[in-house]
């Protein structure tokens, strides 16, 4: 059945938040472990189908949609473009996740009766990338200086970073009561790739200058970071082979921590939350940093009399004003260590089960009764180098059958104001099926969304209730 | 048995949504026509001198010449971009002399490709006086300047009162280009 599965997934696979809200919560998934350590787990065990038990794809952007740009409706492209470039804030951002499983696994242990802790572990590769949209180079690259004469050009809106990650993991989840269950999960991770430019200042403007008709002020302090592979200056022979060979321990080592917990307030009622990704990455391996840093006042030259005071002849005076230039606009090239922050994640939400479950063979209530539905409120936070970016979920929860549950979510966030999502776990004996993607109410038209996010994944579950 | 058939049809309804996802009409090939059309200006040459400054060992100095090694017409952006450029003078000037100021326009092997002049009137009572001048870079004219790697200035004084030591009044030059780029097909 599979191999006609294969297509969707390509089709739906090429679009994609970061923000798992349909996945978060999904207890019957064991990669719900992963978005909050002391999630509840309700199975045995599970181990993850290698590259196949989690895939996740997501891609988005504030402000814009690729159909703003392209869309076939006889506009002119550049007056679309031009549109974009001055309504886009230099806040707006464009952003791609990416995250795959490699392995990953799971067990219960604890007294027999009572299996009150729950170990995971696995291996997953991540991308990740963000980038500010550098609203005041666009309109420098758009308009030129003429008419932006005493206009401060701000550098600092150049401001993105990119990753490219493994993570080895090790989770204990721990079921301390009925109310309560915590977990940690410590993190391994080994950065492939890293490119980093979140710390540029400086301005470049043009104004009314005493000597001559402008001053031209550039005022630059500008930083690119890079770690890996990565090798800007020389041409490496570099192989998609190196790649794979590095993702277990290339040597820029890092740890963090996943923090979680769910408290059962009443039979109904539950409050959890985790915290993600509190880490770093030191980068001390493969480091090339590129600098440009400098201040200059540039007015123009004054051909006929610049040996006048200053005991210079013309050559020289001219030779001083290119130096200036060349030194402004020199990088430096160091390889000085550095270190990284992960990008922090909350999560929380507060739940609301109900509709018991009737139990047909015995018509008696459960002590512990199962509830088939569920509604709740999630929030999601993630740390990005220049705001916090959140998101706000409702969302639905039904168990259809004992093996099919679906999630159905509404999310408001950066992106947009009508975000749903829709997700689903099934069963087929041990084998366990799930997939999720959001935004479907931009499917009408894939390329008018800002942003879709898409997971999937194939695990082998030893359930607790098993025979 | 039914249930796992029902199942499999879940699956494959959501699927299914996921698969109707629909695209309306997208022309990638729109970044063919991409287009910019910024316009830059950079101050060039300026110059603010009292008259006596043209008077050295008891003598007027009639012609003043400089150049300027120049490399920034021969950057390949430049080449493929620049559609037009002007250079515009503004003078003050308050000394009783006219001046001429003369531009040439050298490539390679110091070949003269582009050559222009202004003057900039006398003052014969010594109030300020403005005058402007603008030379424009279009056809012809740009690709000479295109093809400058040297620039020489002279600034001459023209027939008038000699200047001596006490010859009141000051000329004062200001000067910038604008740069008309034209940015396509780089996408």
């Amino acid at each position: 059945m599979m191999r006609y599965f294969w297509p969707i997934f390509f089709l739906t696979g090429l679009t994609y938040t970061q923000n798992k809200q349909v996945l978060y919560g999904f207890s019957e998934i064991p990669q719900s472990l992963i978005q909050n350590p002391g999630a509840k787990v309700n199975n045995n065990g599970y181990f993850g189908i290698p590259l196949l038990s989690h895939v996740h794809v997501n891609a988005g952007t504030s402000g814009v949609s690729v159909y703003d740009l392209f869309a076939d409706d006889g506009v002119d492209f550049n007056s679309k473009l031009e549109r974009i470039v001055y309504d886009l804030r230099p806040n707006d951002f464009f952003t791609v996740n990416q995250q795959l499983e490699i392995f990953s696994g799971g067990f219960a242990y604890g007294p027999s009766y009572d299996k009150n802790a729950y170990i995971s572990f696995g291996l997953y590769q991540e991308l990740d990338a963000i980038l500010y949209f550098p609203k005041d180079y666009a309109i420098l690259v758009y308009e030129g200086n003429q008419n932006n004469i005493n206009r401060p050009f701000s550098l600092d809106h150049l401001n993105g970073a990119a990753e490219l990650i493994s993570v080895l993991h090790v989770g204990y989840n721990k079921k301390v009561n009925e109310k309560f269950t915590f977990g940690v999960r410590g993190k391994i991770y080994s950065s492939i790739i890293n490119l980093n430019s979140t710390d540029n200042n400086g301005v470049f403007v043009t104004r009314e200058g005493d000597n001559n008709v402008y001053d031209h002020v550039f005022d630059i302090d500008m930083s690119l970071k890079t770690s890996g592979l990565v090798n800007l200056t020389e041409d490496s022979d570099f192989e998609t082979k190196d790649l794979i060979r590095q993702i277990p321990f290339s040597g820029n080592l890092g740890l963090g921590i996943d923090l979680g917990f769910t408290y059962q307030i009443n039979k109904q009622w539950y409050l959890d939350g985790s915290l993600l990704d509190l880490g770093f990455i030191r980068h001390s391996k493969d480091v090339e940093n590129h600098e440009l840093e400098g201040d200059y006042v540039f007015e123009g030259i004054n051909p006929i009399f610049p040996e006048v005071g200053t005991g210079q002849t013309a050559d020289e005076y001219w030779t001083e004003i290119e130096e200036e230039f060349v030194d402004l606009f020199t990088l430096d090239t160091t390889t000085t260590k550095y270190t990284t922050w992960r990008p922090l994640k909350l999560n929380a939400s507060l739940n609301y089960s109900f509709g018991e479950k009737k139990d047909e063979a015995c018509d008696c209530t459960a002590q512990d009764p199962e509830y088939l539905n569920r509604m709740g409120l999630q929030l999601y936070a993630i740390k990005r180098p220049k705001q916090p970016q959140v998101a706000l979920s409702l969302y639905y929860y039904r168990k259809l059958f004992n093996a099919l549950s679906i999630k159905a979510s509404y999310t408001i966030d950066s992106y947009s104001f009508s975000n749903i999502g829709l997700g689903v776990s099934a069963q087929l004996g041990g084998v366990n099926f799930y997939v999720m993607a959001d935004n479907f109410l931009e499917y009408q038209n894939i390329y008018n969304a800002q942003s879709v996010s898409l997971q999937f994944g194939f695990n082998y579950i030893f359930n607790k209730n098993e025979n | 048995m039914k249930k796992k058939i029902l199942n499999t049809y879940l699956i494959l309804g959501v699927s299914g949504i996921v698969l109707l996802a629909c695209t309306k009409d997208v022309d990638f090939n729109q970044v063919d026509d991409f287009e910019v059309s910024p316009v830059v200006e950079s101050s060039l040459i300026f110059l603010n001198e009292p008259a006596n400054q043209f008077y050295e060992n008891n003598a007027e100095v009639t012609t003043v010449q400089d150049s300027v090694l120049i490399d920034v017409f021969e950057d390949q952006f430049v080449q493929d971009y620049l559609v037009k450029a002007a250079f515009f003078f503004e003078t003050q000037n308050s000394i009783n002399r006219s001046f001429q100021l003369r531009v040439d326009f050298l490539a390679d092997a110091d070949v003269l490709v582009h050559s222009f002049d202004y003057t900039v009137p006398s003052s014969p009572n010594n109030a300020v006086l403005n005058s402007n001048y603008t030379e424009v870079f279009e056809g012809d004219d740009l690709v000479s300047l295109k093809a400058t790697r040297k620039l020489i200035f002279t600034l001459s004084l023209l027939d008038g009162t000699p200047i001596n030591e006490n010859t009141p009044g000051t000329i004062n030059m200001k000067s910038k280009g604008t740069f008309y780029l034209n940015i396509d097909d780089t996408l």
